[in-house]
């Protein structure tokens, strides 16, 4: 017997037979998957890929300690053998005094608006290609621009079913892509990647990709060394987002806060940030790549302001953390894979928009970096930031001279969000990630000349 | 599963231009973490299936199937073709395998102890007492963290230019990570050890004087100066030197990225890239190191791979299909994570060869500057030879000596600068940094070493 076609079907034989065993409490996590993806190199087709993303992860609880196990084959045995593996491991690992339990919840889960759209499942790998030849038609930006990239098209279903009484579906299709083009002058290279995603084929803006990364590289060309100085940085949305969001999952996220790690601890009520800073996050934004109807223990989430004028206002939990830290349970337990425990992580964030133009910041930058594209990235729970600047330009009387290469910026996440010296009042839109132009003050910028 | 991939690959007709593999993969592990005192992760895992490659007319078809019956196994044969063929009126590129590389037999990792053989008790007593070791050193420890992994993975690949080939990989691994804080100030040591072998890798480590050891240090680094930031002269130690090598040239060596145009090393073949005293090499025979393995995810069998050689570079990192477009040897490098995805050129363990300096020796010529240490990781675009990485600790160098402690700080530089600036080579090569190499989305472990290294001109990011 196999369980291919039936998902819900194996969920249930999984928390069934886990209880079977003797365990106290059962958690099935299921998905099914198929993903179509198209290569490009050096500006032509190179493969095409049709593959499965299914795989089960299970969970089990006995006198409070974990056992987990996972597996991508679904034949009976198989399924047998994964829960037994996860029963035994539980029987043997140490108790964990801190867990409650796994989730009830019976909320009705949102349909959130664009959240599947058949024509990402149906369309043809040929009719895909038509559309990334397009994309590359844009990127060619010179004769000898070289192209490379990779699209997907695919969807996924989770099933998520527990021994508490969740039993949860849902169905999310997906497309996106990238493409990367490097132009050579002599000894000069310009090279810059552009990607683009979405849950549905129509708002998929595949020839934007192309366009955008050869214009890029085109801008990278003549890049210089700087000298080491403090200057401020002016960041463009995707940048601001990329700057912004990793700095709050971290810092708020309710595991890191109950081990002491997350950079916000004790510091609900407190000032974090500048002023301008708001930040909410929307779980059901039509459309968003990141959006879903509940999280990965199968909790219908809630639209949460995270931080408004500077003031963090609560932090995101699971039902794991949620008692640890004293809040009720958030909806934002998240895996990295099916084979993965949960952790708390936000959905879509709206980073909200200040009053001043785009135009208007960067006119008014004396001397300064301009940001398209590169995050100032934080590594983990260290908030020591030393960040390479990938895409980055220097700035004089307003004016974009050239992009600088071998340049560090070495500051802390608290730094980044006490400079916030402005943010813009135009906002981009990226696969429902929502944020200003921002500008940052007094970096400590390590340069190579 | 041998036996049925032969006689299926054997049935399909193609022409000698054309290329068809079946690989069959199977993965079993199992992995621990210890964090704070309590067990946040106890995990089993099995991934199986079967990956297809087609390359008929210079355009490739690949497809995955979890089901492993002869029947489904020809159905996806069926598919990968099509897609190929679907595919070459799209491809303006000659890509084809050359058929002088045929490889039959079988490999496996040794293994003195297996560790399935090994009670889950035993193996939590390694992590859960390094946990507790660090995290009852001192207050300002926030958070101790151990993890144990084992994998064990096997591989059946048959193509149709008469590779038959089964190897086997079992990979061993046991990690600490102390957290340590002070308000907003906050410092972590990550450390680990294992290869590809069995227990015996781990055996002898000792949970109480590692869990001390990393949290004696955690609490200097808390007490540390701050990284100084600019362009400077800085010694790297084995750790760092490995990932150094590892993103800023070994990530260039890869012929996929030669062949599409995105490596700053296109054209270097044979030309002076580094000093003449330096050589690099890639090594997956030497024994149980983390990115050891007998034959690759193509059945190519592995060997050691030149890459530079006093200064000239000498060897790019081989699947199947580059060898055959740039004229070269295939060496074994098509790694595959596991069976649902293709093979991609991809280092082993890659290491800078020794020279004759003592490190006191590099402090004296380097006068003035840093000696980073424990690497952390980086990254490296190789279309435009940038890369970055970062480091745990280091020190600063003062009138040639090593003097005060500092925290972690991240590097920038460019690849074909790097090796043409380095002005002292140590003694002794360690294959130090154990890691976890990406690339287009798939994870494969290596190794990263070499001696101490001077180098002049890297920008340090630090605040100060």
């Amino acid at each position: 017997m196999s369980f291919d076609d039936n998902l819900h079907e194996l969920a249930e034989f999984v928390v069934n037979h886990g209880l079977s065993l003797g365990a106290d409490q059962v958690e099935a996590y299921t998905l099914y998957g198929s993903a179509k993806s198209v290569q490009v190199e050096r500006g032509a087709i190179r493969r095409f890929t049709d593959i499965s993303n299914s795989g089960l992860g299970i969970r089990i609880i006995k006198n409070k300690s974990l056992g987990m196990a996972s597996t991508t084959i679904f034949t009976r045995e198989s399924i047998e053998n994964c829960v037994k593996d996860a029963y035994e491991l539980a029987q043997v690992s140490p108790p964990d005094p801190n867990f409650n339990s796994l989730p009830f919840d019976d909320k009705p889960s949102p349909d959130i608006l664009d959240r599947f759209d058949q024509a990402v499942v149906d369309i043809d790998v040929e009719e895909f290609t038509e559309m990334i030849l397009q994309s590359i038609q844009q990127a060619q930006i010179t004769d000898d621009a070289i192209i490379s990239g990779n699209f997907t098209t695919g969807y996924g279903k989770r099933f998520i079913i527990n021994s508490q009484g969740i039993d949860r579906t849902s169905t999310q299709s997906s497309v996106g892509g990238y493409l990367g083009v490097k132009i050579e002058e002599g000894d000069d290279i310009g090279n810059a990647y552009y990607y683009d995603a979405s849950t549905v084929l129509s708002k998929f803006k595949y020839e934007e990709i192309g366009k955008v990364a050869g214009e890029r590289a085109k801008k990278m060309l003549g890049s210089k060394k700087i000298d080491t100085a403090i200057l401020p940085v002016l960041l463009d949305p995707d940048s601001t987002y990329g700057t912004i969001e990793p700095i709050l999952a971290n810092g708020i996220n309710a595991f890191s806060v109950f081990n002491k790690t997350a950079f916000f601890v004790d510091k609900i009520g407190d000032k974090i940030a500048d002023d301008k800073l708001n930040i909410s996050d929307d779980p059901f934004y039509p459309g968003g790549t990141d959006s879903a109807p509940f999280d990965d223990e199968g909790v219908v989430p809630q639209k949460l302001k995270l931080v408004e004028n500077g003031i963090l206002q609560t932090y995101i939990t699971d039902s794991y953390t949620a008692p640890l830290v004293g809040l009720e349970n958030t909806g934002h337990a998240s895996r990295s894979s099916f084979s993965s425990g949960p952790r708390p992580a936000p959905y879509t964030l709206n980073i909200a928009p200040g009053e001043i133009s785009k135009d208007n910041l960067l006119e008014e930058l004396k001397e300064g970096i301009l940001l398209i594209g590169s995050p100032i990235g934080s590594r983990g729970s260290n908030p020591q930031i030393s960040a390479q600047i990938n895409q980055g330009f220097f700035v004089k009387n307003g004016e974009i001279l050239y992009p600088v290469k071998n340049t560090v910026i070495g500051s802390t996440v608290f730094d980044i969000y006490n400079k916030i010296e402005n943010l813009s009042k135009e906002t981009e839109n990226r696969n429902g990630h929502q944020a200003p132009w921002m500008l940052l003050k007094d970096l400590k910028i390590s340069g190579g000349k | 599963m041998l036996d049925t991939l032969e006689e299926i690959i054997n049935k399909i007709q193609l022409s000698n231009r054309d290329f068809l593999d079946i690989r069959y993969g199977y993965a079993m592990g199992e992995s621990f973490t210890v964090r704070n005192g309590r067990f946040d992760s106890v995990s089993n895992q099995t991934t199986g299936g079967i990956a297809v490659r087609a390359l008929i007319d210079n355009f490739w078809g690949f497809t995955t199937i979890v089901k492993t019956d002869r029947e489904s196994i020809l159905k996806a044969v069926n598919k990968a073709m099509k897609m190929a063929r679907a595919g070459s009126k799209y491809t303006k590129q000659e890509r084809i395998i050359g058929d002088d590389w045929v490889f039959e037999g079988s490999g496996s990792t040794k293994i003195e102890i297996d560790p399935r053989e090994i009670d889950k008790e035993t193996k939590f007593d390694k992590i859960v007492q390094t946990e507790k070791t660090a995290r009852e050193y001192s207050d300002s420890i926030v958070e101790a963290s151990s993890s144990y992994q084992e994998s064990h993975s096997k591989e059946i690949i048959v193509n149709n230019k008469g590779t038959k080939v089964s190897n086997e990989t079992h990979v061993i691994r046991l990690i600490k990570n102390i957290v340590g804080r002070q308000g907003v100030k906050m410092q972590n040591v990550f450390d680990s050890t294992g290869g590809a072998g069995g227990w015996e890798l781990v055996e002898k480590w000792d949970p109480e004087k590692e869990g001390l050891k990393s949290a004696i240090l955690v609490e200097k680094l808390l007490m540390a100066r701050e990284p100084p930031s600019g362009k400077m002269n800085i010694i790297m130690d084995p750790s760092l030197t490995g990932v150094f090598i590892h993103e800023a040239f070994g990530h260039a060596c890869e012929a996929d990225g030669i062949i599409a145009k995105n490596s700053i090393l296109e054209g270097k073949m044979n030309k002076q890239v580094g000093v003449e005293g330096i050589n690099v090499y890639d090594d997956p025979t030497i024994p149980n190191l983390r990115g050891s393995f007998e034959y690759d995810s193509e059945g190519t069998k592995a060997r050691k791979r030149t890459l530079v050689e006093n200064g000239i570079l000498k060897e790019y990192f081989h699947t199947l299909e580059t060898a055959t477009a740039l004229g070269m040897e295939p060496n074994g490098s098509g790694r595959a994570m596991n069976f649902n995805v293709a093979p991609q050129a991809r280092m082993g363990n890659t290491y800078v060869d020794n020279g004759d300096m003592t490190l006191d020796e590099i402090a004296e010529i380097t006068k003035n500057g840093v000696y980073l240490k424990d690497s952390y990781g980086g990254y490296v675009v190789p279309a435009k030879g940038q890369f970055y990485f970062t480091c745990q600790l280091g020190y600063f160098i003062e009138n040639g000596e090593i003097s005060d402690m500092m925290g972690n700080v991240g590097m920038s530089g460019m690849t074909l600068e790097v090796l043409q600036n380095t002005y002292a080579i140590g003694k002794e090569w360690e294959p130090a940094f154990e890691g976890t190499c990406g690339k287009g989305g798939q994870w494969v472990p290596v190794i990263g070493g070499g001696p101490n290294l001077g180098v002049s001109d890297l920008v340090v990011g630090g605040t100060n």
